[in-house]
């Protein structure tokens, strides 16, 4: 008999749900757009913004994100050629994250030390802890996609592999882009 | 895109939804669209009947301030001593029934419910994009009501600040003493709640864009489908921004950030916070607050497109404008929240401009509405439940929708804001409206959730007695509202202004009581239906979407074979020339010879080449149109 099925093999599943994460990061950034909208428009009634300056360590932490997403960049490149680089870059890019995630945290604690604590009458101060803790929070999320990809690389099919490492991609690249921006944004917003 | 179509002995495509079912993964952890959608509506129903309780409660206390009813002190101990419900209690009884209400009821009840039935079945797809996303979906949702409801069982009373939960009230747990656990639980409900909501929007929009139907291009999707699609997008963009302010009013509360907070005398002490502003939490709230009021009403009107089209037998009027005015509502919606604000010291000029953006958007709003009493006239109407539910919402989106231009006047509103005007404003567009809507939603789609037929009686007297109910309650508030008298006021007798609006507040209530117990006729129908109603067949209302398509049976994967291709859109009814008064979108062009018109062939020379042809050999013999 002639019977019908649905393509459940390859693509079929993977467009629609490589979709929803770039829908996911459509509604991360407008979380993110709410807090800094809030900045502007407190800074702007109050004459003034958070008036610090901001840790060296946020440039370094930047640079490690760069570099991790370089990594990411380098392991979906060797995918196809060799299981074994893509798992190195991909491991490289995983410590990096977590390197990243330390350093953030270490820009808590000097900033503490110097007397700008998360609780305090400047929200904009309270503000540049917001923005790191939550886009820490992305960062587990990220670490566990990658994680994901490690762990499946060389074991499930190469359709599946390849799907793994667009959708950590795409979430790493993403929250790589967002942390520059907040970044950029506590700049120039003193 | 396509199927594959394979020659296939050992590979039936039946084993593709039975396999193994328990009782867990068929009614619980369902991943199936059909099963979650069917969750939602029930929790739903249950989220809105006990919101219902919540209101009547408090009409007792607005018609009878003075009055004892020990019966309420058996049922809520302490927060009705003698009889009486106190203070802090309605505020939380007001709070909690509208939270429920928007939120539970109106945006996850009905979008849930009909977006997860509807997307597929109307696309053409086998199920959503990440069924397992769907389910988590459904239990965030679920655990959103459970701790909303968990703030009854706390001490201090579940939260009463209003739906808005404005700071500083909100901020400081010692303000009252809803403003205690019961906010905090609030708070974490709403988290789970808009993530809820996200996954789902998400869904339902990677599954709109990626998974229709050979044939099923964008301009051929049914009208529920293209108001899904926008609420989700509403939703996507909005949601989140609440989360951002929730965050921040938790930080406040919690850990003595100042974000919302400055310049707060408590009594004799002075607290510590400062810098921070209130206003910026209502921009924040208001730019999900507006868009939400639309994500609750669109829905409704795409859901009432379909019911007055397939009712009326006629195609709907002006397909096209309706999705544009859609598409015209989602961006604008964007861009009034100030309305809500104007009496917070606006710059007027700021003012200006947001009344502006505001009267525009009654522009599409008007255009749906023209569009709709254009379908109905000189239709072929068969007045089911499900169309009586459909006129019902045109009706209050009408005189709903009238009062928010009033309000939409800055002059006006600085008169009008927090007064029950605005009550009445926003429960006949929102509550009546957008209930209306959903209820026909769930006259007209129960046959394809339940597999039986509502009793239409039953539906009938739910109809009449619920419509001219709601019109008792909340036409009379516009007159309290015009007279200045304040929403949320406890006891009107404490007022002397207040007092001659006693009688008609006693009115009120008993209209509310009866509207109230209207429901039962449509509780008892639809619980009973469940089990013992008529058996429905395919295609009871002889409608055109390819829900109807699918076996009355459900089968995950939603069609035995190939899923159908489609070739028409879905409001080709009572088309002349043709010899029945629908024809489904799966009946190809070919097989309507006498009925296809030029446009049909949308510029395919091919087509309009055999048309031509066959007009040729077939002259339009007057005798063979029946009409004139
Ligand atoms: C013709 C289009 C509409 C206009 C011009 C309009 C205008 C307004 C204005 C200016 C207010 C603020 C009143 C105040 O607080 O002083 C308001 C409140 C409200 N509107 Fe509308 N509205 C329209 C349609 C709708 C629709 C379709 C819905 C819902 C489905 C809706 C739901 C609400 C709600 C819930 C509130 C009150 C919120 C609160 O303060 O608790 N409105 N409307
Ligand atoms: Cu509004």
């Amino acid at each position: 008999m002639v019977t019908t099925l649905p393509k459940q093999t390859g693509n079929y599943d993977m467009k629609p749900k490589k979709f929803i994460v770039w829908l996911f990061v459509v509604s991360s950034t407008i979380m993110f757009g709410g807090w800094t909208s809030y900045y502007l428009v407190f800074s702007g009634s109050k004459g003034k913004g958070h008036g610090l300056v901001l840790p060296d360590v946020f440039i370094y932490s930047t640079l490690v994100l760069v570099a991790s997403s370089i990594c990411l960049f380098l392991a979906s490149r060797a995918q196809r050629k060799s299981t074994a680089l893509q798992k190195r870059y991909l491991g490289l890019t995983f410590i990096l994250g977590i390197v990243f995630a330390y350093m953030q945290f270490s820009a808590w604690s000097q900033m503490s030390l110097g007397g700008a604590y998360f609780i305090n009458n400047n929200a904009g101060i309270s503000m540049i802890y917001v923005f790191t803790f939550f886009h820490c929070l992305h960062i587990i999320a990220g670490l566990c996609l990658i994680a994901s990809a490690f762990f499946g690389a060389g074991k499930v099919t190469a359709e599946r592999n390849a799907y793994r490492m667009e959708i950590a991609s795409i979430f790493w690249h993403f929250i790589d882009i967002l942390w520059i921006y907040l970044y950029v944004f506590l700049l120039l917003n003193r | 895109m396509s199927t594959i179509a394979i020659h296939d002995t050992h590979h039936d495509h039946h084993d593709h939804g039975h396999h193994k079912e328990t009782f867990l993964t068929k009614y619980i952890f369902s991943q199936d669209h059909k099963m979650i959608a069917k969750q939602f509506l029930i929790t739903g129903i249950i989220m809105a009947v006990i919101a219902m309780g919540l209101s009547i409660l408090f009409r007792i206390q607005l018609a009878w301030p003075d009055k004892s009813f020990p019966f309420l002190e058996t049922f809520l101990g302490k927060w009705a001593e003698g009889g009486r419900i106190k203070p802090d209690f309605y505020l939380a009884l007001v709070t909690i029934h509208g939270t429920i209400m928007v939120f539970f009821v109106l945006t996850a009840g009905l979008s849930g419910t009909f977006s997860n039935l509807l997307i597929p079945l109307q696309v053409g797809a086998r199920d959503m994009a990440s069924p397992f996303l769907n389910m988590l979906s459904y239990w965030f949702f679920f655990m959103a009501c459970v701790i909303m409801m968990g703030s009854f069982f706390v001490q201090t009373g579940p939260a009463s600040a209003g739906w808005t939960v404005y700071p500083p009230l909100s901020a400081l747990p010692k303000a009252v003493t809803g403003s205690g656990f019961g906010m905090t639980l609030w708070l974490i409900s709403m988290v789970l709640f808009v993530a809820s909501s996200l996954m789902g929007g998400i869904n339902y929009v990677s599954t709109i864009l990626n998974m229709r139907t050979k044939g099923m291009d964008l301009w051929k999707m049914p009208l529920p489908i293209w108001a899904f699609f926008l609420t989700a997008i509403l939703g996507i963009l909005s949601f989140p921004v609440l989360v951002a302010g929730v965050v921040l009013l938790v930080f406040d509360r919690s850990f003595g950030t100042s974000f919302y907070l400055s310049d707060i005398v408590f009594g004799t002490q002075i607290l510590p916070n400062e810098g921070g502003s209130p206003i910026l939490w209502q921009h924040l709230f208001w730019f999900l607050g507006h868009p939400e009021v639309y994500i609750v009403i669109m829905p409704a009107l795409g859901i009432s497109s379909e019911v007055i089209s397939v009712n009326a037998r006629k195609p709907i009027f002006g397909y096209h404008a309706m999705v544009y005015s859609l598409i015209g509502i989602t961006v604008l919606s964007f861009i009034v929240w100030g309305h809500h604000m104007f009496v917070t010291g606006m710059n007027p000029l700021l003012g200006g401009v947001f009344m502006i953006t505001t009267l525009i958007i009654a522009v599409p709003s008007a255009v749906k509405t023209f569009n709709y009493l254009a379908t109905l006239w000189r239709g072929n109407i068969r007045f089911t439940p499900a169309m009586l539910f459909a006129i019902g919402l045109v009706s209050f989106f009408i005189s709903g929708g009238l009062t928010g231009i009033f309000l939409g006047n800055a002059s006006l509103d600085i008169n009008l804001h927090d007064t029950y005007f605005v009550v009445a404003h926003f429960h006949l567009v929102m509550g009546s409206a957008a209930i209306f809507g959903m209820l026909a939603g769930v006259y007209h789609w129960y046959p394809k959730m339940f597999g039986r037929m509502m009793n239409a009686k039953l539906g009938y007297l739910h109809f009449w007695l619920t419509f001219i109910s709601a019109y008792l309650v909340f036409f009379p508030l516009h007159f309290l509202g015009l007279d200045g008298v304040p929403r949320r006021y406890y006891v009107f007798t404490e007022f002397e202004f207040m007092r001659k609006w006693l009688t008609v507040n006693t009115f009120v209530t008993w209209a509310a009581i009866l509207g109230a117990l209207a429901q039962v006729a449509f509780l008892w129908n639809f619980f009973y239906s469940i089990f013992k109603g008529k058996r429905a067949p395919q295609n009871p209302w002889e409608a055109n979407t390819l829900e109807w398509t699918t076996p009355v049976e459900h089968l995950h994967g939603n069609w035995p074979g190939e899923i159908p291709t489609v070739y028409r859109w879905p409001y080709d009814y009572s088309k002349p020339g043709h010899d029945e008064d629908f024809i489904p979108q799966t009946i190809p062009f070919s097989q309507t010879m006498s009925s296809n018109l030029p446009h049909d062939f949308e510029g395919n020379e091919e087509a309009e080449r055999i048309q031509r042809e066959w007009d040729a050999q077939n002259p339009p013999a007057e005798q063979r149109t029946p009409q004139h």
